[in-house]
């Protein structure tokens, strides 16, 4: 296992993060002495099985869950630092997301729910960006529509724009497509890919798909709260071909 | 199933004591009422046991009509005992006396008064067993210059035995001295609130303005005798309008008598614990409807793997059965407390009343049950019918939350039916014709009930528009948070509806007495300004009234004209010329001084003339009653008084204005020959002095002797009964507050539940940025949404009633309505602070819920 020194350039990364549930004999290390450092203007998956401690990273990582020991930063903000206020703003100010499933609050439209986090924080919001983001998602007719008027397909599109709306220094997504159709995942993983390429943005990706992980600049592996290996520039044969070598 | 009803319960304690803890308020107040009410009849039927114990017979003027209540018995002559005395079997016979109004003043000069129970004298008897009065210490008085007073008054007073009082009885202030202290009753009695001062029945005879008659003669009868014979031979010396009762007859009469104040008191204990029930009914529907619509997937779940619709059904009435139960016995217990509590405020009012440990009897306990779990038990039947319709399928769709939003289409037909039969009973109650109160208090209860019925049913409708248009300013004052709860109380109008029920209701009420009182406020404010001109008007503090030497003796110091004024029962018979019988109705007669009555009052006489007016055969009638029974100048009615007199009198003057005095007028000398005339109700004085100062002093210093007198001017009377309105504003709304209570309890379940329902959502709103205070913001403006959103609803629907009935009281009433602003004012803001109130649980729990495990909730 090499583990690359932390580029300049990194949007977050973690230093020695562990995890640790329960105590005693009961003890699960969900993240074991994690160092990871995630690239900005980089599109990056994180593969393993379940149970791997691939969802626990990326909730650590992104503030929403705090490590044991070592430590997190975004940017050079070291989130164990920070109170249960400050990792919200955090959140809202400098991390996007974009989830498996009930991505949207239900009782506002596409175009409230892109701009809820900027809303929360009583900004305004660079227009022209969240106009570029909304005519990206080629969704900008139905703006006003409520989540529940819209397909699985448009849901993820308006969630990724609400992640990029805000220009966020790096940007989280955990299965982004595990509910969706190949092709409207394909249609999803593009837009990200897009976001990342045209628009310089960074994402950070937690999948178990091979073909979704293929969308990214690299694949990072971890089995039993550890990074195994990694893979630059991948393709899903490569991306199985490891897998497997991993016996996962 | 039985254990899974159970086991969804346990596993929910807080929601499962909120639901709770609104049914068992209204079992409390069930309860309380019934315990007041048996305590009460427990005090006086005691009472009436002991004072007809040792007298087979009580002798007495025959009651013209009516009963007790509404007039004292006329009294029988003195040489009537003579002739009982002689019947074979009689072992003693005396007379006695009881007369509202004597006021004895103690040693710091406190006139002994209280609207509670009399204030009388009585005489003490010589047999011991006929007596009601036992003495506890000193010497029976004896002579014209000895008194006696109860215990209890000698207890809460200034009075010392050997001392000098003045005495205020119907023949005006005398000198007493205190020999001993008697016991109305037997002694572990303590006197039912009345406060008695005890004389030599001659004393009495003369003082109390009897002369050489009765109250009542009391019979005791030789042991051994047989008593039927006893009363036939008594019945036959007896003359014409003098009867006889045995004791249990007069225990009975005794007890009726109180039954009268006992049985609408807890009629209204009853109405208020109705309201209460029926409020926390819809919030246990709600909470079911919403717990049930949460677990579609686990229900769905067991009847995929083979539960019936009926054991499912019976799963829910289980958890509502236990609910009720559990509801019943800790009311039953809050309920005992509770009737402490009214207790308490009665011996405020009048001393010792009830006494006794309190009744609980079977009676009590089998109600507590049947409304604990009837209500409970029936508010669930809609929810458990509901779920046992779950199909198995329902959980494998990816639908979380409960979507039934309007409902069905049935539903505006459903409501608008309801509605039209709740206000057609509801107006039926109001115009029709009644004989008597129940009927028509039921039907308006009920058309009120099927009203709020319709309401609940119709809400959903418009919830959402009124709802919406209420939060309109909270995003522009709150941002995204007051967005969120615009949204989020727009959301579901079915539920939204639901939970402000509970506060529509309680709120209705309170605006409907509100509006009632402000208008009766007015009303009797624009009579008695327009109509009275009196300088004066002097009062009583007790019920009695005041004593006619009062009269008398301002009218001696010649400070003015003075009126007085005194209500009388009678039987009247309106005639017309030669075409006989109109009418026949049993009502009020005002006596007073109708040469004076222009002096203190602007009667605006529209026929006639008060001039010439012939004390003797005149009367004045308003012209609503005029026109009612088609009389005119001159036309003759009969009066028939609680002695057994008529008398024909003649319309001699038509009024348009009242406010003291009722629709018929005589004069009080015509009133002295026919009626027991010993005190005025009310006396108006129109004073020739100029300066207010020296008119009122002037008139005090002949009131000294009277201490019970109470002496205002116009603007204080009218300040005075305008202060007792609304203290009976403020006991309603009191009691009304609990339906309020039990409203903000239905808001917290729902807030609570629905917080629970929108884990996931909460969960990404914290993960995308929002703030634990934005949190509570949100949440708490959505409760006060749904809070107004039932004011407003509850504040029109009040006032709607309120006039309504204000329309279908007679005008001589309420005649204005008056809509008392600053209440409204008062209770939306109440109902705003509701919303916060309600909302610090929900929000603190919102709060504290982990992101992780909530955008993790799967």
């Amino acid at each position: 296992m090499s583990v690359q020194a932390p580029p300049i350039h990194a949007a977050a990364r973690a230093v020695a993060a562990s995890k640790i549930y329960g105590s005693g004999d009961t003890t699960v290390r969900a993240l074991d002495a994690i160092d990871v450092s995630f690239e900005q203007g980089r599109f990056t998956a994180i593969m393993g099985p379940s149970g791997s401690g691939k969802s626990t990273l990326m909730h650590c990582m992104a503030g929403l869950d705090t490590v044991t020991s070592g430590q997190v930063l975004i940017g050079d903000v070291d989130l164990s630092l920070l109170s249960e206020r400050d990792l919200t703003l955090l959140r809202r100010d400098a991390v996007g997301f974009v989830f498996q499933a009930f991505n949207l609050v239900p009782t506002l439209s596409a175009i409230e729910n892109i701009t809820l986090p900027m809303d929360l924080a009583g900004a305004k919001g660079d227009q022209g960006w969240i106009d570029e983001v909304v005519g990206a998602t080629g969704l900008a007719d139905r703006v006003r529509h409520r989540p529940n008027e819209l397909s699985g397909g448009q849901q993820q599109r308006v969630a990724v724009a609400r992640a990029l709306a805000g220009r966020p220094q790096i940007i989280f997504a955990d299965e982004p497509t595990g509910n969706l159709d190949s092709n409207t995942s394909a249609e999803i993983l593009s837009f990200v890919r897009r976001a990342v390429t045209e628009m310089g943005q960074t994402v950070v990706m937690v999948t178990h798909d091979a073909v979704s992980a293929s969308y990214a600049d690299r694949v990072v592996f971890l089995v039993d709260g550890k990074i195994v290996d990694e893979l630059a520039d991948p393709t899903p044969e490569r991306i199985r071909a490891h897998m497997n070598q991993l016996g996962a | 199933m039985l254990r899974l009803g159970l086991k969804s319960l346990l596993a929910n304690k807080i929601r499962f004591a909120l639901t709770a803890s609104t049914i068992t308020i209204g079992v409390a107040f069930v309860v309380s009422a019934f315990v007041t009410a048996d305590s009460l009849r427990n005090t006086f039927g005691d009472l009436a046991e002991d004072i007809n114990t040792g007298t087979e017979f009580t002798i007495r003027g025959q009651l013209a009509f009516g009963d007790l209540t509404e007039g004292i018995a006329p009294p029988v002559p003195e040489s009537l005992v003579e002739r009982v005395l002689a019947v074979d079997g009689v072992a003693a016979a005396e007379g006695g006396f009881f007369v509202d109004g004597v006021v004895p003043v103690d040693g710091s000069g406190v006139a002994v008064t209280s609207f509670g129970g009399p204030v009388a004298g009585s005489n003490w008897t010589v047999d011991d067993e006929i007596s009601q009065f036992f003495l506890i210490s000193g010497e029976k008085p004896v002579g014209m210059t000895e008194f006696a007073l109860d215990v209890g008054t000698v207890a809460d007073y200034d009075f010392e035995l050997g001392r000098d009082y003045e005495v205020i009885t119907p023949t005006g202030p005398r000198t007493f001295t205190l020999t001993g202290t008697m016991q109305f009753g037997f002694p572990d009695n303590a006197g039912a609130g009345a406060t008695f001062s005890l004389f030599e029945k001659e004393t009495a005879q003369e003082i109390l303005g009897y002369g050489d008659e009765y109250n009542q003669i009391g019979v005791r009868v030789e042991p051994g005798a047989d008593l039927d014979a006893v009363e036939q031979q008594l019945a036959a010396v007896l003359p014409d309008g003098v009867e006889i009762i045995s004791a249990v007859d007069a225990t009975e009469e005794f007890n009726d008598a109180f039954e009268t104040f006992i049985g609408p008191l807890q009629t209204i204990l009853l109405a208020f614990a109705f309201v209460v029930l029926f409020v926390s009914a819809f919030i246990i529907s709600n909470t079911f409807s919403i717990v049930l619509g949460q677990r579609v997937r686990e229900l769905s779940l067991l009847r995929a793997v083979g539960a019936t619709p009926a054991q499912v059904r019976r799963s829910v009435l289980t958890e509502s059965l236990a609910i009720g139960v559990v509801a019943s016995v800790v009311g039953l217990g809050l309920g005992m407390a509770g009737a402490l509590g009214i207790r308490a405020i009665f011996s405020t009012f009048a001393e010792g009343l009830p006494s006794g440990s309190l009744p609980l009897n079977l009676r009590t306990v089998i109600w507590a049950a049947v409304v604990g779990i009837g209500f409970t038990v029936v508010a669930s039947l809609v929810p458990a019918i509901k779920a046992s319709r779950i199909s198995p399928m329902a959980g494998l769709s990816d639908q979380y939350s409960t979507t039934s939003q309007r409902g069905g289409p049935m539903r505006p037909v459903v409501g608008a039916v309801l509605l039209a039969a709740g206000l057609a009973l509801t107006g039926w109650a109001l115009f029709g014709d009644f004989d008597s109160a129940t009927p028509l208090l039921v039907s308006l209860a009920a058309g009120g009930a099927i009203v709020f019925i319709a309401v609940a049913v119709l809400s959903p409708l418009v919830a959402g528009a009124i709802v919406g248009a209420i939060s309109r300013p909270l995003p522009a004052l709150l941002g995204t948070p007051g967005q969120l709860a615009r949204n989020n109380a727009i959301r579901n109008p079915r539920r939204t509806a639901a939970t402000a029920v509970a506060l529509t209701i309680g709120l209705s009420l309170v605006t409907m007495v509100a509006l009632m009182a402000e208008s009766l406020k007015v009303s009797f404010g624009e009579r008695f300004s327009t109509a009275v001109t009196a300088d004066f008007v002097i009062t009583a503090n007790t019920a009695a009234g005041l004593p006619k030497p009062a009269g008398a003796e301002l009218r001696a110091a010649g400070l003015g004209t003075v009126v007085g004024f005194d209500f009388d029962r009678v039987e009247l018979t309106a005639l017309r010329d030669v075409d006989g019988i109109v009418t026949e109705l049993i009502t009020d007669v005002t006596a007073v001084n109708v040469a004076g009555l222009g002096d203190v009052a602007d009667l605006d006489i529209t026929a006639g003339s008060l001039d010439g007016f012939n004390p003797a055969a005149g009367l004045l009638i308003h012209e609503d009653v005029a026109a009612d029974y088609g009389l005119d100048i001159g036309d003759e009615v009969v009066l028939g008084f609680v002695s057994g007199d008529e008398r024909v009198v003649s319309v001699e003057a038509v009024f348009a204005r009242t406010a003291l005095w009722s629709n018929w007028i005589i004069d009080q000398s015509l009133h002295a020959e026919v009626a027991t005339t010993a005190f005025d109700d009310i006396l108006l004085m129109a004073t020739t002095i100029d300066d207010p100062e020296a008119a009122r002093a002037a008139v005090d210093r002949v009131l000294e002797s009277y201490p019970q007198a109470s002496l205002d001017d116009r603007q204080e009377f009218q300040a005075g009964i305008e202060s007792n309105l609304d203290t009976v504003l403020v006991i309603s709304t009191v009691f009304l507050a609990f339906a309020l209570f039990i409203a903000l309890i239905g808001i917290v379940n729902t807030l609570t539940l629905s917080v629970f329902e929108r884990t996931r959502e909460i969960g990404l709103m914290r993960a995308v940025g929002m703030t634990g205070r934005q949190l509570r913001r949100m949440i708490r403006w959505e409760a006060v949404a749904v809070a107004l959103y039932g004011a407003v609803v509850g504040l029109a629907l009040g006032l709607a009633f309120g006039i309504a009935t204000i329309t279908a009281i007679p005008d001589d009433i309420i005649g204005t309505v008056a809509v008392p602003v600053v209440w409204l004012v008062v209770f939306g803001v109440l109902s705003l602070l509701f919303g916060l109130i309600a909302a610090l649980f929900p929000a603190f729990r919102a709060s504290r819920m982990n992101v992780l495990d909530a955008i993790a909730d799967e």
